[in-house]
């Protein structure tokens, strides 16, 4: 985006072009990926053509003016359907933007359209029996899942249809697509950015934030959409730092804290010798690495269903009184399982929630970033249930959200980037989290592995 | 400490008319054994000493 935004305003490429460019891989690749549910073409050639003519009477906006991106489909878009990935709102057409929505309009950026995801954000595999299952771009031919929630976004950007997009993190929802489609994924802070007007999962786990091809692509996104919204009661008041101005590619003196259990260690073997190697690049490069654990987190898987069961069923209760067959089948079981869980469990796992928030708090407190992996196995195939991870056997689905979701729960900034391939030639993602409101820092470590390394510069066959 | 016992469909389908649910016995069945786990792991958070640890619904917001 970085890139595309400097030529746009050097005139080396017009927003037209660019556009075009994407709409036509849309247009030959989509039908296979199946990253988009709405393509907004005619108005995204309209936007092109007014930013073009913006630039040429000397009226640039700013670094993303006239570069393309896509939302997922749970973003509210005026006058364009915002489905969640759902039947029941197939023909929802939003009266406004969702507050980053209109940011980034004002940013300059161009919505190109709407992308696919779980139904409603609520699974891990990024699997959609309404719009289609998403493929990872990766391995088309194997039908590998893209990840989710956010799939349609780890797809797109993976393979070119998109040059960034925003996504939504309520157990790992941006880091899991970015881990297995081998891209760039941010989940801020919770209250850094606005969830006004994002169709929300779990109200108190759920976040937003960018999805791209470097750190230094999410920095551009993260910029604009960051910051106090009154829309937003959960938004901080504090001010946004210059995201782009942090990524010195200088980590020298960084002290890193490699999470060894429940994470590193009980990652497949390839992820795990990957997260290592990129610890030791770190290191190579100046950056202080030691290892920490975190004891309470084999609590929070437990914790956490009962925490998003009980606000999924809250919001969705009335459709699933009158509706429930609408729904596709996980989706609905899973929220089933909400009615089952007491209020006396609800504030039991909030409890365990502020005991592991303090610990990360406290591996924080004498180390700048942690590192884990992403996800602790490369992309599944679609309807792969099983799975064995460095301490034994798993269900794949809760493999996916063992490395993250610890951050949803504790609200910590984490990033997912890529850090190698498995020998299939499968991305394989490491994660940097870091202290509340530290976005600048989590960045600046992931920019700086990404200037020693190009495992960010690959791109599938597919694309 | 909840004591381990197996959920009856019966026991099932009044907790989810208690809350406005009219799913059937197929229905609850399919989801049985998920709620069996989720309930047991709970029980296992009420064993955890959890100190003066007060819940929280969100992380501090600045």
């Amino acid at each position: 985006m970085a890139d595309l935004g400097r030529m746009i305003a050097t005139k080396q490429v017009s927003p037209v072009e660019v556009v075009r460019v994407h709409l036509d891989r849309i247009a030959a690749l989509d039908r296979t990926l199946r990253a988009f549910i709405t393509v907004c073409a005619d108005r995204a050639l309209a936007s092109a053509r007014a930013a073009e003519a913006d630039l040429m009477a000397g009226k640039a906006i700013g670094p993303l003016h006239g570069v393309p991106w896509a939302p997922k489909d749970l973003y509210s878009t005026k006058g364009v359907r915002t489905t969640g990935g759902s039947k029941i709102l197939a023909d929802s057409v939003p009266g406004d933007d969702a507050t980053v929505v209109a940011r980034l309009a004002r940013a300059g950026a161009i919505l190109l359209g709407k992308l696919n995801m779980h139904e409603f954000a609520y699974g891990p595999e990024g699997i959609n029996a309404h719009y289609g299952d998403t493929r990872n771009p990766w391995d088309v031919d194997a039908h590998r899942i893209a990840g989710g929630s956010s799939s349609g976004s780890g797809a797109a950007v993976a393979a070119g249809l998109a040059p960034g997009s925003l996504g939504s993190d309520t157990g790992g929802s941006i880091r899991i697509p970015a881990s297995l489609c081998g891209i760039t994924g941010l989940k801020p802070t919770y209250g850094r950015v606005s969830r006004a007007g994002v169709l929300p999962l779990a109200w108190s786990m759920d976040h937003v934030g960018p999805m791209t091809r470097s750190a230094r692509d999410c920095a551009l996104m993260l910029g604009p959409i960051a910051g106090y919204d009154p829309a937003d009661p959960t938004t901080s008041v504090l001010p946004v730092p210059d995201y782009g101005a942090a990524l010195t590619g200088d980590v020298k003196g960084l002290r890193v804290g490699l999470l060894r259990a429940h994470f590193t260690d009980a990652a497949a073997s390839d992820v795990r010798a990957a997260v290592e190697a990129a610890a030791k690049a770190l290191e190579g490069a100046g950056a202080v690495v030691d290892e920490v654990s975190l004891t309470h987190v084999a609590h929070v898987a437990t914790a956490t269903a009962a925490i998003v069961a009980s606000e999924a069923l809250a919001y969705h209760a009335p459709w699933m009184r009158s509706r429930s067959q609408d729904y596709q089948p996980d989706v609905r079981e899973r929220l089933r399982i909400g009615a089952f869980v007491t209020g006396a469990h609800y504030v039991r796992s909030q409890q365990v929630r502020a005991l592991v928030t303090r610990e990360v708090d406290d591996a924080l407190a004498r180390r700048d970033v942690l590192l884990a992996p992403a996800t602790p196995l490369p992309a599944p195939a679609l309807g792969e249930r099983e799975t064995t991870l460095g301490d034994g056997p798993s269900d794949v689905r809760a493999a996916l959200l063992r490395c993250t979701r610890p951050f949803n729960f504790s609200g910590h900034p984490a990033c997912a980037a890529p850090c190698g391939f498995t020998a299939a030639g499968l991305p394989i993602g490491l994660q940097v989290v870091g202290r509340p409101f530290d976005e600048a820092t989590v960045l600046r470590v992931v920019d700086a592995y990404q200037r020693i390394t190009d495992w960010h510069t690959r791109r599938p066959a597919a694309a | 400490m909840l004591a381990r016992m197996e959920i009856s469909l019966e026991s099932l389908a009044r907790t989810a008319a208690l809350a406005g649910f009219a799913w059937t016995d197929a229905e609850l069945d399919a989801i049985r054994p998920a709620v069996q786990r989720l309930l047991e792991s709970l029980g296992e958070l009420e064993r955890l000493d959890l100190g003066a640890a007060e819940p929280t619904t969100q992380y501090r917001v600045l």
